[in-house]
């Protein structure tokens, strides 16, 4: 109503203004009316009046105390573009319409009246890309894509950054370019690309979604592939349902989650085979899939390393599966047995030899839970037969280890422990006299002494072969005889072991004899 | 003993930046998150807690996720209703929210991000605290954090402006440093202006170097690391340490005065330095007999603290080491160590297999024993078809068929191979290389080797000279080159790389070393001709080492640097060693 009202009287009789003011003040409206009078100065073309209505909206504000804030920046809001437009050169002839892109109005948040800010960059966006619609009279696309030039003139003027000026007008010259249907795809993008080049600020996937829509799908990837950031390329690409071509993107930027976000596209847009396929191709989002299978979907991970015929994975799953997923003892032999099959097909017939074995063990030790008590499942095999002895009962530790071939040396070692952590010293005698050991006797002494029981260790001391004799002889603390056998030995290294030994008064003689012995040799 | 820095030496940059910054950021997330009182860890467990809101500040991995799931979904069934926030550290994936959703709660969590990835452990050791990376690249193929490398990176050149010299071997090295340039780029103008600070990056995949990583350490700092493992640069002592009947958390830092000279020596050193260090304590307590009143004021109000400060650390190492000898100074450790020189060196392999095999006959331990294997699989060049089967025969044996799928996963990561049937490419090599030109040669083994990794250790060891000639015995106190981090019997790979590249400031001439370890496409070096770079930032070097990197290799590289008046910084995924590294491998029963 108001603008109305100013409108109608302002321009004709400015005599009247003051009386309307002195209205308008008593009915306590100024602040509106000083307001009207300002943007009524925007929205008219002459200068003279513009003059004439700013003027009338200073006086209100001078003569009668303004109350609103804002004035000010206001005023230079407006400022800026009516300047702008003034010392622009006439000769330009700005079309009516630029001078009312200039002074429109736009709709604030808060009063239906207020100005919208003109910033420079608002004021050059609006120069360059002209608002489709009925608010401007259409207007033939020659003359208009001849503004152009202009705003960058203007920019140029205003001495303006390139990333605030010149680029923003190349780029909404490039989201006008795509838009003109009569030109092929090709053209458009290169047009594009050489005027663009790479000046910073633009952001080719804007053009792009421009382009897109406009319809111009192929265009649009044209002009996504002079996007340096293959990140930025990604969204559209997705959009645009060119899923495949997002995911080699995605994974050219390096970016796991960009990946990730595709994937899980790809997964609702391809049926399972093809999203297989595709994945089998990109090894890095394979192995990211792979990773998030593990943790939630494991039976899709197995699906995938059935469709690459992965079977040493798919072993490996199954073994996985054997101990993590199956409680019974039937359920895990049966995952043992898938295992063992899918590692023949790999021709890794070890793992599948070792995994039919825990099969066999794991009945066994089933078995032995049911017959001995105990706990027997899921120990290993050293382990089972350890637990045997530990639990008397030799006989079957022994068919243990022929039914798993555990090798001579480990079964002396097992048994060795198993027997001195009994401290069942009898059997333990009885079996380092069953034959020959194949670790020697040096252990034998070793695992008395650790045991503190040196009236044992001594008898295997005799027995230990004559390289680690010297070492079995300190360790059970005989330090003389040690010393005659390093001195028999002529050995040098051995010597000086003994003679580290050697302590206090008590050695003495020893230490004596041993320097004696090593003099003896040095002279020879 | 802790021989000083070159007078001339750079400062070192200021890292407590990094933790204001991270300490800021924190408290932002959780201001918006009134009153967080206490902090749980997130488990698959009911929380205990009845505020009404819960924040969980957790690593982004799906585990994590179905944690907290179960304990959003128990609260739902209990009728309860809560707020939920997840802060993410160091950053927000994709795949957990996936999880939350397919979960069913994704709209009850509110999701944040806390870009916290460079812990600084100490003033030259930044810890990116990720030991899952190792697993999730080396062995996975996964590569998420990658991105996190780059952003880290990011993060530096930021703060301490960009680096003039980039070196870099290594896959993921070269895929982190592509993707941090990106960054860059796409961020330009900040960082141009800054004087750099430091001037070498030099990036590193551990698989670069797994042997290093795989010796026992036998300088202080990394045998502690060994034998009591330290978290997050503290180590808790037990009992047996402390000599008294609590357990005490213990800061490892520059901080602490005894520590600092001690960590980077060669524990046969370290009593004999640590009693010396005991006897002059002594006497500076003594002192104060025959002072006067004013003298003994002084006394007790300067230093008494300090020399009880000191007593205190002081008596924690020298525990430290009785316990360290308790286990390690057993014939057991003398025999290992000569095991490992042996394979090192590459004589008496025989030998070392029935070691190992005894090793495992024995059950030992089960982590030493597959260390074992890998080191000499690696240094091998694979087992020899014979020794793989037996060794893994014998190995599940003693510890489980669940191990068929640790040494499958060995088997990917190419730390425990077989050699392939006929695998005489060397001979082959040598063959070809004498009737064509070196370069067309390279090309063939390349061709080779894409079908069958290779470590090639041997022909690395010779090219660099990794095994020092030792005439007469090797004096561990007076160090003259890295190998004294491994007793003198062998120099870091890893650190001998960093040194012969910045002798060079290229790969030039080491293009039969890239070619050897497989790194042909994954070399690189870039300078940016920078005249602002003062003569100090160029002295400084930032290593940063993708996969972890160990104590010993820290030490070498601190070493390395006093000896040539560099300084060196270093950026790790997480400080690592030989157990966590095969814990990583292993399957275990979930």
């Amino acid at each position: 109503m108001w603008e109305t009202w100013l409108w109608a009287w302002c321009p004709k009789e400015s005599q009247k203004a003051d009386e309307y003011l002195r209205e308008i003040q008593e009915l306590g409206q100024l602040t509106q009316a000083v307001q009207q009078c300002i943007e009524a100065a925007g929205h008219e073309h002459q200068p003279d009046m513009q003059k004439s209505l700013l003027r009338v909206g200073l006086e209100g504000r001078a003569g009668q105390g303004w109350e609103g804030g804002g004035m000010d920046s206001w005023g230079s809001s407006l400022c800026c573009p009516l300047a702008l437009l003034r010392r622009l050169p006439l000769e330009t002839s700005i079309p009516m319409r630029v001078r009312r892109v200039l002074t429109a109005r736009g709709d604030g948040e808060q009063g239906k009246y207020r100005y919208k800010q003109l910033t420079i960059q608002v004021l050059l966006d609006r120069y360059g890309k002209p608002r489709a619609g009925a608010t401007l009279p259409p207007l033939s696309t020659p003359s208009h894509s001849l503004l152009y030039p202009l705003a960058i003139q203007i920019c140029e003027y205003l001495r303006l950054p390139e990333v605030q000026g010149v680029s923003r007008i190349l780029a909404h010259w490039a989201c006008y370019k795509v838009q003109q249907k009569d030109v092929s795809d090709e053209d458009v993008a290169r047009a594009i690309n050489q005027k663009l080049g790479d000046t910073p600020g633009v952001s080719y996937s804007d053009i792009a979604a421009r382009a897109y829509g406009c319809g111009r799908t192929e265009l649009a990837i044209k002009l996504l592939e002079y996007e340096p950031r293959s990140g930025e390329q990604v969204p559209l690409l997705l959009k645009m349902k060119r899923s495949k071509l997002a995911l080699s993107k995605a994974i050219e930027s390096g970016d796991t989650d960009l990946v990730f976000t595709v994937l899980l596209h790809l997964k609702n847009e391809l049926n399972r085979g093809d999203f297989f396929m595709t994945l089998r191709n990109q090894p890095m989002a394979l192995s990211l899939y792979r990773q998030f299978c593990k943790h939630q979907e494991l039976e899709t991970l197995k699906d995938l390393y059935n469709q690459d015929d992965n079977h040493q994975e798919l072993g490996s799953f199954h073994i996985r599966a054997s101990y993590a997923a199956e409680e019974r003892i039937e359920g895990r032999v049966a995952a043992l047995q898938t295992a063992a099959d899918a590692f023949y097909k790999a021709k890794n017939e070890f793992a599948a030899k070792a995994t039919e074995d825990q099969m066999r063990l794991l009945r066994l030790q089933r078995r032995l839970e049911d017959e001995l008590g105990g706990q027997f499942l899921d120990l290993s095999l050293h382990d089972t037969a350890t637990t045997l002895i530990l639990g008397g009962h030799n006989k079957r530790a022994e068919q243990l280890a022929r039914d798993f071939r555990i090798p001579d040396k480990r079964l002396w070692w097992l048994k060795l422990t198993a027997l001195a952590d009994l401290e069942d010293w009898e059997e333990l005698e009885k079996f380092s006299k069953s034959k020959k050991s194949p670790i020697g006797y040096l252990p034998f002494v070793e695992i008395c002494m650790k045991q503190h029981n040196k009236y044992e260790a001594k008898k295997y001391a005799s027995r230990v072969g004559p390289e680690q004799k010297v070492k079995a002889l300190l360790l059970v603390g005989d330090v003389a005889q040690a010393a005659d056998v390093a001195i028999e030995h002529r050995n040098e290294a051995e010597l000086s072991l003994v003679l580290s030994h050697c302590t206090g008064a008590t050695d003495g003689a020893t230490a004596d004899k041993i320097q004696r012995a090593r003099a003896q040799a040095q002279k020879k | 003993m802790a021989f000083p820095h070159r007078p001339d030496a750079p400062e070192l940059p200021d890292f407590s930046m990094l933790k204001r910054l991270a300490r800021d950021q924190l408290i932002y997330l959780l201001e918006q998150q009134h009153e967080v009182d206490k902090l749980y860890k997130v488990e698959n467990k009911p929380a205990l807690s009845s505020n009404e809101q819960l924040c969980f500040l957790v690593r982004p991995r799906i585990k994590n996720m179905r944690y907290i799931a179960n304990l959003v979904n128990a609260d739902k069934l209990a009728g309860r209703t809560r707020k939920y926030k997840v802060i993410f550290s160091p950053q927000k994936f994709y795949a957990c929210e996936m999880v939350l959703e397919e979960e069913g709660i994704y709209g009850d969590v509110s999701c944040d991000e806390w870009a916290f990835s460079l812990l600084p452990l100490d003033v030259d050791l930044l810890s990116m605290e990720l030991p899952e990376f190792f697993r999730d690249y080396f062995l996975e193929g996964d590569q998420r954090w990658i991105n996190t490398v780059a952003q880290a990176l990011h993060l530096l050149s930021t703060l301490y402006g960009s680096f003039p010299n980039c070196y870099g071997i290594g896959r993921c090295a070269k895929m982190s440093y592509e993707l941090w340039r990106k960054l860059e780029e796409e961020e330009d103008g900040e960082t141009k202006g800054r004087r750099p600070e430091i001037g070498h990056i030099f990036l590193l995949d551990r698989d670069v170097d797994f042997v290093t990583a795989l010796c026992s350490q036998v300088v202080y700092e990394g045998l502690v690391d060994d034998t009591f493992r330290i978290k997050c640069g503290s180590v808790d002592f037990g009992p047996e340490v402390t000599s008294s009947d609590k357990s005490l958390k213990v800061l490892l830092n520059a901080e602490d005065k005894v520590f600092n000279e001690i960590r980077n020596e060669h524990f046969s050193n370290v009593f004999g330095f640590l009693s010396q260090k005991a006897r002059n304590l002594q006497a500076q307590y003594d002192r104060r007999r025959g002072m006067d009143i004013k003298q003994m004021k002084n006394f007790v109000s300067q230093e008494l603290k300090g020399l009880k400060q000191e007593h205190r650390l002081l008596s924690l190492h020298i525990g430290a080491c009785e316990s360290i000898m308790k286990k390690k100074t057993k014939q057991d450790f003398q025999e290992l160590i000569k095991t490992e020189h042996a394979l090192l060196e590459g004589f008496n392999i025989r030998e070392s297999t029935s070691y190992i095999e005894e090793h495992i006959d024995r059950q030992v331990s089960p982590i030493e024993s597959l260390r074992l294997m890998c080191l000499l699989s690696i240094t091998e060049n694979g087992l020899i078809p014979k020794d793989y089967r037996s060794l893994k025969t014998q190995y599940l044996q003693s510890y489980g068929p669940d191990h068929l799928l640790t040494f499958s996963n060995l088997r990917r990561a190419g730390l425990l191979t077989e050699q392939a049937p006929g695998d005489t490419l060397t001979a082959v090599e040598s063959k070809v290389s004498k009737l064509v030109t070196d370069k067309a040669a390279g090309k063939i083994t390349d061709a080779f080797s894409s079908l069958a990794k290779r470590s090639n250790f041997r022909a690395i060891s010779k090219k660099l000279n990794l095994i020092p000639r030792v005439d007469g015995e090797y004096d561990l106190k007076v160090p003259r080159d890295m190998a004294y981090v491994f007793s003198g019997a062998y120099v870091p790979l890893s650190c001998r790389i960093v040194e012969q590249v910045l002798e060079r400031r290229s790969w030039q001439g080491l293009d039969e070393v890239v070619r050897l370890l497989n790194c042909s496409e994954f070399a690189f070096t870039d300078m940016t001709k920078d005249d602002k770079a003062s003569s100090e930032s160029l002295r400084l070097i930032l290593v940063v080492f993708l996969g972890g990197c160990t104590f010993s290799e820290v030490s070498a590289l601190r070493f390395l640097g006093r000896e040539k008046g560099y300084r060196f910084i270093f950026l790790t995924t997480a400080v690592t060693n030989s157990a966590r590294l095969m814990e990583a491998m292993s399957e275990v029963k979930a």
